[in-house]
């Protein structure tokens, strides 16, 4: 099991002291209107589960987030919810309800007992609507808003007889409301700077919590947050130490590789099973398993350097994922999780040689240099390539000999003709260093018969196979602000242009080792994380009858 | 002889005079007399049957020269070549659009995004990501789709969820259904309220739920005024769902009409575990696609939804045949051209395949007796791809059919050649003949006023 | 290129001692395939007087008329029915297949063809008696190599059950593949060159983790099995032979070797004498396929065809069957009786790479060395 992260935090606690004399202090950044941030899936779970407890079901997911500026956690803070996406809400949401209130759970729901159970009990449902409410809001619950909850649940108890069918049908719409399905930033007057707003302390215990435990905030962090702690420097940095010092970071930090790493193509990934007989459904859950796994060993547990992600050699492997990458597990069955360093002489090393990152970047039936080669410019050094041109001509690339050889050989083409060349030199001289791992990243080192040459070169820097164009990466100062950049987008739910905050915490992070939990305390403590500006305009009356989506007269959308 | 009654007309969208495609969701008391879409009496003889709209998509559109043979002027009779013989049966059932421009007005052509959004919203994306207008199924959908249980339905048989041609927008664009069992509980499942069933009652527990839904709703829209002006657009977006989900409500608490068409479907069985583990093989999506179209039919015959979205293959194409390294994308760039054929004959085989399973939507539509004709003949279905040549990635002369009679209001067998004449043309036609009335629709140069009357009756 | 767990050299791993110079590796293989090696015509040339009658048919011969009628009724109950009855028809009631000496049956016929598989075991041409074997006739390979021994093959290769497509073989390998029983593990030590190494160690182990299969049933290659261990941590098995690889094919020296078996729901521990082995090995590593052939135990194989369930199936006859291999056997004589013990036998056989952990591997780390090429 994963050793507690005890030993972490006071090592930064006593570092951040050993520095505070001479620390830089983090640059303003020009803070954003408060945001409303969906729900993901995983957060939805998470979120169900620690207030309802882990054994409810939740059978079904609704519309995916969309990947904005590199995360699917800022496209949250523009998504909204189509009409199939909600029907599945409320769906998931009235088989929620229904369980909370069954009698194997209420006991554990429902501190106090309706009087009459056939039928509604205001006493004890606004009991329950003020404690459940809190949470699923994260606030709590405005009077107009209790009083809706409990009214609601008296009139359906009366309804269906049923005290508790009563309490479902209104926690079902609870759970189907903006209040519960967003994150909703509220601000309340800054008594520090008069004229200007701050985030309300329940806003800030969602943020944090959000952030490093992927999960609502709890009793005790709202408590915490409603006495007014989050608003003194002390106060939220114990609240951000317990919280770091929880085995829950594990659950936070992973929700972030998870999305830095574009694992929603997991979800449909397919290989093809006759070139691949090996690459079966369980592979698809190990690969993205053992990254994560090995990351968290890496970060969180060694507390390590992020760039050794790139040359690490010591990764978690299953029977499935062993017999593709061709080592011996002593316990090859039951999907358990064996340990295992490679040895100097196996050419694995690092994040770009696992099935997890190799496979992700391929075809169906063959490896992709240039997927890879873009995979590695934009997740893992930021880096954007273009778009290809619509008008490429592919006549040029008929010729018979070009088919049948290694992958360096049929793309000499896109390296040669000028209309190519531009985009995929900056991809492919890249990808081709992966060219041992096969399309579901098995090593090989013919194709075709042909010896491969991964030799390459990353922006100058030389690299002779994939093991070293990890090293590469590992040298590369962009690989490491392009982490900086994305776990700061992360958690303030946007892309932060500010430049002189982002080179700050790229100082930081050099100097603190690359250290990643020391990474994300620096941006939770920091002043950016909270900055919220004025709204744009003053509210508006909401027209209430459903209007459809502007259409098409003459509009001219602007970029 | 029974045919499917009409429903109450709603007078406020009659009052506007069915413009804007303002969405009402409120009931209104039944008129008098019965009315069509368009306000125009019905005949003494009988009533009319809705009529439906449909789009299916399929990806890497038409091997030029060998898909329908080219005409220099639009003229009756569509000659269909060896890619699209599995579709000549159903000549006299369609219309075919060829040579029809999608001028970018200097922005890039996105592969296999810009074809689509170009085609079925009218406007140019400005990224590879972006929607920036809604698609025509929707405004349609938002016309005569208020009356249904489903404002529209979207399957898929590419295995992608994500893959849906149906948006608002790009972040406002639902998931299509994956698996038929799913969309078998979605449209058939505990909701589903039979229309032939002589002993409706409203169930009071769903009485009592959208009271509650109601009441929660009007919580929210004064919740909603504190937000944000971006943010209370957003919440437009979800007040359009939720009010959705109550109308929803609001129609299985109406006893339905009778529709002699609607048969209780069968369950479709659970795939094997080895299907899904493949669902991008193309036999599987065949299959897939065939159940499907069969569940969409008979959804659509029962009334659950005037507005369908069939994929089925994405815009990447990313089926493939087991064994073979290239997905059906991955071959239009990469297989050689056939000195003999004149064409590539691994890519032609799957555009081959595509017609086939478009044959076999059309046969299950036309499978449906109702009234006086088929379920294709009350409806008019939009088939496009993203391409018209993909090995190119083409975007001049996107091959798309009109099919079926839309209820009269389309005359058929013409095959319209654009002349270069902007895309946009064929959705608006479409829109028209759906009774939006539209003045214009687009932007820029996909901008257009002029439907294609040649195949409006 | 094929890999294996080298094993630790903490305490030793049985009779393994792969003291290996620097830069070698090892190999593994685990066994999937296992067919006696049968030579069969389509018209069943080799067996001039036909298949040999089973047991069923034996019975149903020796039966007057109306018994035949009361027992059969008529004729209507199948053959797998009434094959109790037709099995316990010794004068006591014996079951004929577990006391075979009971009834004298018709003699069997057995294959009297010039061709068969194997291997010259007994280094004669013509099979005249030597100190290890008794005289018997000798088979040629299809491609005309002279003095095979493969009385096995003589014994069975004009059983019905025994042709190639027969219940027992298949059943048995169906059998195992789903069990995971009766793994046969083939560790390759001391390889400087997959392709050609000089001095190679070949021992066999069973497996205690079963199949990892593909989609159409084929084992995974590079899957990792555990050795089949005593509590006190013995190998149950581990019998070595010395061997070499010459182009990708691996040969072994004849040793007496101990095998696991399952197969028909039986267990096995199948010693076979001057064992040799003979492995072609695909270029790719993954797969290897070849021959098993020595003298077989003619009391274990009888144990385990007697005590077979499908004897309708297979359409042998164990009294027969008893006397026959008795008379056919030629290997290792009785020193009492001079009659010899053993049945001459090859299997083909075919095998997938395999991770041969040793349990000194198991544990914290798992440090296991290897290369790669």
């Amino acid at each position: 099991m994963r050793r507690p992260l005890r030993f972490v935090v006071p090592a930064l606690i006593a570092g951040a002291w050993l520095l505070a004399g001479c620390a830089e202090r983090e640059p303003p950044v020009k803070p954003a209107p408060p945001s409303m941030r969906r729900l993901s899936n995983e957060q939805y779970r998470n979120t169900i589960a620690d207030i309802f407890g882990p054994q409810i079901i939740i059978a079904g997911q609704a519309d995916p987030l969309i990947r904005t500026d590199g995360l699917l956690a800022v496209g949250a803070a523009t998504a909204s919810i189509t009409p199939s996406g909600l029907e599945k809400f409320y769906g998931l949401a009235k088989s929620i309800a229904l369980q909370v209130v069954s009698a194997e759970n209420r006991g554990g729901e429902f501190a106090c007992r309706p009087e009459n159970p056939t039928g509604p009990d205001d006493v004890c449902a606004r009991q329950f609507f003020s404690r459940v409410g809190r949470l699923l809001y994260r606030r709590p619950l405005r009077p107009s808003e209790l009083d809706l909850a409990v009214r609601s649940a008296n009139q359906a108890a009366t309804v269906r007889r049923d005290f508790y069918l009563g309490a479902a049908a209104s926690l079902t719409n609870l759970l189907t409301t903006p209040q519960f399905l967003f994150i909703v930033e509220e601000t309340e007057p800054d008594p520090e700077h008069p004229g200007r707003q701050r985030l309300t302390g329940d806003a800030k215990a969602a943020k944090l919590s959000y952030l490093l435990w992927n999960t609502t905030p709890n009793e005790a962090l709202l408590d915490a947050a409603e006495r007014g702690e989050l608003n003194t420097a002390s106060g939220l940095r114990r609240a951000v130490d317990r919280m770091m010092e929880s085995p829950r970071l594990e659950t936070g930090v992973r929700a972030f590789l998870d999305d830095f790493l574009r694992f929603d193509q997991f979800e449909t990934l397919e290989k093809d099973s006759v070139i691949y007989p090996a690459f079966t459904v369980k592979v698809i859950e190990d690969a993205r398993e053992e990254v994560l796994r090995t990351a968290v060993d890496l970060l969180l547990v060694r507390n390590g350097d992020y760039r050794d992600l790139f040359t690490n050699r010591r990764t978690f492997v299953t029977g499935s994922l062993a017999r593709i990458y061709h080592i011996p597990v002593p316990r090859p069955s039951g999907g358990a999780w064996n340990a295992y360093e490679y040895p100097a002489s196996d050419p694995h090393a690092g994040l770009i040689m696992q099935i997890g990152f190799a496979a992700l970047a391929s075809h169906p039936g063959r490896s992709s240099p240039t997927l890879r080669g873009r995979a590695i410019r934009e997740e893992l050094l930021c880096q954007k390539v273009p778009d290809p041109p619509g008008n490429v001509d592919f006549s040029k690339f008929e010729a018979a000999d070009t088919l049948g050889k290694t992958a360096r050989t049929r793309l000499t083409a896109h390296r040669t003709d000028p209309a190519c060349a531009g985009c995929h030199k900056i991809m492919d001289p890249i990808g081709l260093g992966l060219e041992n791992l096969d399309g579901v990243g098995q090593f090989r080192t013919t194709e075709f018969g042909e010896r491969i040459d991964p030799s390459g070169d990353l922006d100058g820097h030389h690299f002779a196979d994939a093991a070293s164009l990890g090293q590469a990466i590992h040298d590369d100062p962009a690989a490491t602000s392009c982490l900086v950049e994305r776990l700061a987008s992360y958690a303030l739910g946007r892309r932060p242009a500010d430049k002189p905050y982002l080179q700050y915490l790229d100082r930081e992070f050099a100097a603190d080792g690359y250290r990643v939990p020391g990474l994300m305390r620096r941006i939770a403590l920091g002043p950016a994380f909270f900055a919220v500006g004025s709204t744009a305009d003053p509210p508006r009356p909401v027209q209430t009858a459903s209007l459809s989506a502007p259409h098409a007269e003459s509009l001219e959308t602007t970029p | 002889m029974t045919v499917l009654l009409k429903k109450p007309m709603h007078r406020r969208a009659l009052l506007r005079g069915l413009l804007q495609g303002a969405a009402v969701t409120l009931p209104l008391p039944f008129l008098d007399c019965v009315l069509d879409e368009r306000g125009e009496a019905l005949a003494a003889t009988g009533q009319e049957l809705p009529i439906r709209f449909g789009t299916w998509y399929w990806g890497m559109g038409h091997t030029p020269g060998h898909a329908i043979r080219e005409k220099r002027q639009t003229a009756p009779g569509i000659e269909f070549l060896e890619e699209t013989q599995a579709l000549a049966p159903y000549a006299s059932q369609m219309n075919f659009f060829g040579g029809f421009g999608m001028p970018l007005d200097g922005r890039s052509n996105y592969t296999h995004h810009t074809g689509w959004v170009g085609s079925r919203t009218g406007f140019v994306p400005q990224s590879a990501a972006d929607i920036p207008a809604t698609t025509l199924d929707l405004i349609i959908a938002d016309q005569i789709g208020t009356t249904t249980r489903f404002r529209s339905i979207d399957a898929s048989s590419a295995g992608i969820p994500r893959e849906n041609y149906s948006a608002r927008s790009a972040e406002s664009r639902g998931l299509a259904e994956i698996s038929p069992v799913a969309l078998y509980t979605r449209l058939f499942g505990p909701q589903f309220v039979d229309p032939n069933s002589s002993d409706f009652k409203p169930n009071p527990d769903i009485m009592m739920e959208k009271s509650v839904l109601s009441a929660f709703i009007d919580s929210s829209a004064a919740y909603a005024k504190t937000l944000g002006a971006a943010d209370r657009q957003r919440m437009d977006e979800y007040f359009t769902s939720i009010r959705q989900l109550e109308n929803q409500m609001a129609r299985s608490l109406e006893k339905p009409a009778p529709c002699e068409a609607c048969k209780l479907p069968e369950r479709p069985a659970e795939p094997p575990a080895e299907r899904l583990a493949n669902v991008r093989e193309i036999p599987n999506v065949i299959e897939t696609h065939k159940v499907m179209a069969k569940l969409l039919a008979m959804a659509v015959a029962c009334d659950q939804t005037r507005v369908f979205n069939m994929v089925f293959t994405d815009n990447f194409a990313n089926v493939r045949r087991q064994g073979e390294a290239n997905t059906h994308h991955l071959l239009t760039h990469m297989e050689l051209i056939d000195p003999n054929l004149g064409y590539q004959p691994t890519a032609f085989w799957f555009n081959q395949r595509c017609s086939e399973a478009l044959a076999t939507y059309l046969e299950t539509l036309s499978g449906i007796r109702e009234g006086n004709g088929t379920l294709l003949d009350h409806s008019l279905i939009f088939a496009s791809s993203e391409t018209n040549y993909a090995k190119l990635h083409t975007i001049d002369g996107i091959p798309i059919y009109l099919i079926g009679k839309a209820g009269g209001r389309m005359k058929t067998g013409m095959h319209v050649v654009g002349g270069g004449d902007p895309i946009s043309r064929v959705g608006l036609t479409a829109m028209r003949i759906m009774g939006v009335e539209l003045r214009n629709w687009g932007a820029k140069s996909l901008q257009t006023s002029k439907p294609i009357t040649d195949v409006m009756a | 290129m094929v890999v294996a767990a080298a094993c630790l050299l903490l305490g030793g791993c049985g009779r393994v001692a792969p003291t290996a110079a620097p830069q070698t590796r090892t190999l593994g293989f685990v066994v999937r395939d296992w067919f006696t090696s049968v030579y069969d015509s389509k018209f069943a040339d080799e067996c001039p007087e036909g298949l040999t009658p089973s047991n069923d048919e034996i019975w149903w011969r020796s039966l007057p008329k109306p018994e035949r009628a009361r027992l059969t009724n008529n004729g209507l109950v199948q053959n797998l029915t009434r094959m109790p009855e037709s099995m316990r028809r010794g004068p006591g009631g014996e079951n004929v297949c577990l006391h075979p000496t009971v009834v004298h049956d018709p003699p069997m016929k057995t294959v009297e063809g010039k061709y068969g598989y194997g291997a010259n075991l007994d280094g004669t041409l013509d099979g005249h008696a030597t100190p290890k074997s008794c005289p018997h006739a000798k088979f040629t390979l299809p491609d005309g190599t002279p003095g095979i021994d493969n009385q096995m093959y003589r014994l069975l290769g004009c059983v019905y059950g025994w042709r190639k497509g027969g219940l027992p073989e298949n059943n048995a390998h169906e059998g195992r593949g789903t069990s995971g029983l009766g793994m046969i593990l083939i560790e390759v030590t001391g390889v400087t060159d997959p392709r050609n190494s000089k001095d190679v160690t070949v021992t066999f182990y069973r497996s205690v983790d079963q199949f990892a299969l593909d989609g159409t049933g084929r084992p995974l290659p590079f899957s990792s099995y555990n050795v089949d261990i005593f509590p006190d941590g013995r190998q149950r098995y581990g019998d070595s032979l010395k061997g070499s690889i010459v182009n990708g094919v691996l040969t072994t020296v004849r040793g007496d070797v101990r095998l696991p078996f399952y197969g028909n729901y039986e267990f096995m521990h199948a010693p076979i004498r001057d064992m040799g082995l003979r492995l072609e090995i695909a270029p790719d590593g993954a797969t290897a396929k070849g021959q098993i052939t020595g003298y077989y135990n003619l009391a274990e194989f009888l144990y385990y065809e007697g005590g077979m369930v499908g004897h309708t199936s297979t359409a042998d006859d164990c009294p027969a069957l008893y006397v026959a291999g008795h008379e056919l056997a030629d290997g290792y004589p009785d020193p009492a009786t001079g009659a010899c013990t053993h049945l001459s036998t090859s299997f083909d056989v075919g095998a997938y790479a395999a991770f041969i952990v040793h349990p000194r591997d198991a544990g914290a780390g798992t440090r296991v060395a290897q290369a790669r090429p």
